[in-house]
C-alpha cells in the first residue's frame, strides 16, 4: 500500500454497531492484502450488535506484523462521539469524523482534525444516510494515499449488492478537497 | 527419555515451517483466526463435526455447518458441549476424523469426555477458544485461564495431554492440520487452545489451492486386529481402533484388557497408565513447536503465547532498541511442558493473560532460578507494546517489574 511512511501504517476506525465499522476495515485490509501487503484487523465490539460500541484495529505492513494492536494510529476514523472520546489518545496522526455525529472535538490539534461531512452528504447525494460509510472510506482513501482503483476493486470484492451506488459513494468521498 | 536441544536463533520451530516453503499454489484472503481452525481441518481431512455454539467459537460451527456437507462430512449441532464431544469421540471409533469447538463455558463440561477420549485413545482435536472469566467473564474479551485445566481435562490423574496453541490465523491454519496428525499418531484427543483475539481477529491467510495434494496430512487408518490397546507399549502410530466392523474393540471407561475388557487388577492398572503416559513422555522431541528470538545474548527473557506473543514480541524487539539486552519465547506447545526452553539462567518475565499466574508457574519450576522469573498477567486485553517494553527495561535495571495499571506481578 502506497502510504505515506512505507511501512507500518495503523488505522483505527469506531463507532456503533451497525455503521460499518468492521465493514471498512474488511475492504481497506482486502485492498492491502490485494496489493501484497500483511494485514491484521481485531475487531472488538460489546455483546449487542447494533448500537453497541465496534472497534477495528488495521495494521498494514509490507513485513508480517507482530503487534495487531493499534497504539499509535496514523488515522483515525471516529464515526461516534464515544468512540472519539474513548481513543483519541491512541492517535498520533489524523483524526477523520463525521461532524453530523459530533457535539465537540478537543480543540488542542484542529490541524489533525478532518471533518468529513459524509452523514449528511449521503442524505443529499442518496436520499438516506447508508452511504455514509462509503464516503468516508472514499476520504480516507485520499487521507491515507491509498490506490484508488484497488479501493474500488476491494469494495466490489466485499460489497454483495448495490454495487453502483457504493461505487459512487467511493468516489464522492475521494473527489471531496 | 527424549531430549531437546533448544536452538539459540531467531527462528520458528514447527513442522509448518517445511509445508510453507512447499505449498506455493493457492489462495490469499482476509480470514477470521475461526475460518483458519475450520478450513484446517477440512484440509486435515475433518469430516464430523459436533458442538454446542459459544462465543468466540461459534464461528467455527457456522463454518462447518456450511464447509461439511461440501467434503461429504456431517454437521451435528448437539445439545451441548458434553454430549458433542462425545459424538466426535464415536465419529472418531467409527472411522472418521473429528473435531468440536468451544469456550471455557463449554469446555468445562466437555472433561468426562475427555476422559473417555484419553484413556480409550481416541483420536480427535478440540479448540477451546478462551475468553476472560471465571465462568462466562466477558464474551468478547481474551483470556488465558485454561493453561492448566487443558493439562489437566479428566479427572484420575494417570494421563499427558497434547496441547497446542497458535498465535496468528495462519498459523491457526496449519496448527489445526498439526493437531489432527497429532492425534492420529499418538491415539488421544488434542486441543487446541487458542483465545478470543486469535478466533475473532482477521488476518492475511494463504489457503492452499488443493487439499488433497498435501502429503503431509496424516491420513486416518484402521486397528482391526488385537491388540487394540498396546498396554505396557509407547509406541506411536499405532492405527486407532475401529467399531462396529467386526473388530470385537470394547471400549470402557474402566481400566482395561488389551481387549478393553474392564479389568481390577495392579499389574492391568499400571500396564495403561505406563501406555497413556509414555506413548507422549516418550516422544517429547516430536512434539516441540515454538518460537524464540534474541536467546544468544539475552539477559531478561519475555515468555508468552497466543495471542498477547504478537504484542510481547514487538516488545522485546522495543526493549532492544533501548538497549536491553531481551530475547523471546513462545511456546507453541504447551503441554507436554518444553522445560529446554528454560534451561538459560537469565532473568524471565512471563506474560499471560490471567491475574492468578498458570504458565508462570511452569516457568518458574523449569527455570534455574526461580526468583529471577518474574510475572505480568493481565486480563481482557492484550499486553500493549509499551507495557512490555517498560516491563523488561525495569526487570534488565532493577530486577522488578515497574508499577503499572491492570498489571498483576504477585504469583503468590
Amino acid at each position: 500500500m502506497a502510504t505515506a511512511t512505507g511501512t507500518r501504517t495503523e488505522i483505527l476506525i469506531s463507532g456503533f454497531g451497525g455503521q460499518g465499522v468492521v465493514r471498512m476495515g474488511q475492504i481497506l485490509g482486502l485492498c492491502a492484502i490485494n496489493q501484497g501487503h500483511r494485514v491484521t484487523m481485531l475487531k472488538s465490539h460489546g455483546t449487542e450488535t447494533r448500537g453497541g460500541y465496534v472497534r477495528a484495529q488495521l495494521v498494514i505492513s509490507p513485513e508480517y506484523v507482530d503487534s495487531p494492536v493499534v497504539e499509535h494510529a496514523d488515522v483515525f476514523v471516529a464515526f461516534s462521539q464515544p468512540a472519539y472520546k474513548k481513543f483519541y489518545d491512541l492517535c498520533d496522526g489524523t483524526v477523520m469524523y463525521d461532524p453530523e455525529l459530533f457535539e465537540n472535538v478537543v480543540d488542542d490539534a484542529p490541524e489533525r482534525h478532518l471533518a468529513v461531512p459524509a452523514t449528511k452528504l449521503s442524505k443529499e447525494k442518496f436520499s438516506n444516510q447508508l452511504f455514509a460509510n462509503r464516503i468516508m472510506l472514499g476520504a480516507l482513501t485520499r487521507v491515507a494515499s491509498l490506490d484508488y482503483e484497488a479501493m474500488r476493486k476491494a469494495m466490489l470484492e466485499v460489497i454483495p449488492r448495490f454495487h453502483e451506488q457504493n461505487l459512487a459513494a467511493l468516489d464522492f468521498g475521494y473527489r471531496l478537497s | 527419555m527424549a531430549t531437546l536441544t533448544v536452538s539459540t536463533r531467531v527462528g520458528l520451530v514447527a513442522p509448518w515451517v517445511e509445508w510453507e516453503k512447499r505449498c506455493t499454489d493457492g489462495r490469499r484472503l482476509l480470514e477470521a483466526g475461526t475460518y483458519a481452525l475450520t478450513e484446517g481441518a477440512i484440509a486435515a481431512g475433518c469430516r464430523v463435526f459436533a458442538g454446542y455454539p459459544i462465543t468466540p467459537a461459534t464461528d467455527i460451527a457456522e463454518y462447518m455447518s456450511k464447509r461439511l456437507p461440501q467434503v461429504g462430512g456431517y454437521y451435528v449441532q448437539s445439545e451441548d458441549e458434553l454430549a458433542g464431544m462425545h459424538a466426535c469421540a464415536g465419529a472418531s471409533l467409527g472411522g472418521l476424523k473429528a473435531m468440536t469447538a468451544t469456550s471455557g463455558p463449554g469446555y468445562t463440561l466437555m472433561h468426562d469426555a475427555y476422559g473417555w477420549s484419553i484413556t480409550n485413545e481416541i483420536p480427535m482435536v478440540v479448540v477451546d477458544a478462551m475468553r476472560v472469566g471465571p465462568i462466562s467473564g466477558i464474551t468478547g474479551a481474551p483470556g488465558q485461564g485454561e493453561f492448566y485445566i487443558a493439562r489437566y481435562a479428566s479427572h484420575g490423574g494417570n494421563f499427558e495431554t497434547i496441547v497446542l496453541s497458535p498465535s496468528s490465523v495462519q498459523e491457526a491454519f496449519w496448527l489445526t492440520i498439526d493437531a489432527f496428525n497429532l492425534a492420529e499418531r499418538f491415539r488421544t484427543p488434542v486441543t487446541i487452545l487458542t483465545d478470543q483475539v486469535i478466533s475473532d481477529m482477521w488476518e492475511d491467510l494463504f489457503i492452499p489451492a488443493d487439499y488433497d495434494a498435501l502429503d503431509f496430512v496424516i491420513p486416518r487408518k484402521h486397528n482391526l486386529m488385537m491388540p487394540f490397546y498396546p498396554v505396557g507399549s509407547a509406541d506411536l502410530d499405532v492405527p486407532p481402533n475401529l467399531i462396529g466392523r467386526g473388530t470385537g474393540v470394547c471400549v470402557s471407561a474402566y481400566t482395561h484388557t488389551e481387549e478393553g475388557y474392564d479389568i481390577e487388577d495392579m499389574a492391568a492398572q499400571w500396564a495403561q497408565t505406563y501406555r497413556l503416559i509414555n506413548k507422549i513422555r516418550h516422544h517429547t522431541d516430536q512434539l516441540a513447536r515454538y518460537e524464540t528470538l534474541g536467546l544468544e545474548d539475552a539477559e531478561v527473557v519475555a515468555v508468552a503465547y497466543g495471542a498477547n506473543a504478537r504484542t510481547v514480541k514487538t516488545g522485546v524487539l522495543e526493549a532492544r532498541r533501548r538497549g536491553v539486552k531481551a530475547g523471546f519465547v513462545r511456546p507453541i506447545t504447551l503441554w507436554p511442558f518444553l522445560d529446554e526452553l528454560y534451561e538459560r539462567d537469565c532473568r524471565y518475565v512471563v506474560c499471560e493473560l490471567n491475574y492468578d499466574g498458570q504458565l508462570v508457574r511452569e516457568v518458574m519450576r523449569a527455570a534455574p532460578d526461580k526468583k529471577k522469573v518474574h510475572f505480568m498477567g493481565k486480563s481482557a486485553e492484550l499486553h500493549t507494546v509499551a507495557e512490555v517494553a517498560a516491563g523488561l527495561e525495569g526487570v534488565a535495571r532493577s530486577n522488578r517489574v515497574p508499577e503499572l495499571p491492570y498489571i498483576w506481578t504477585e504469583v503468590r
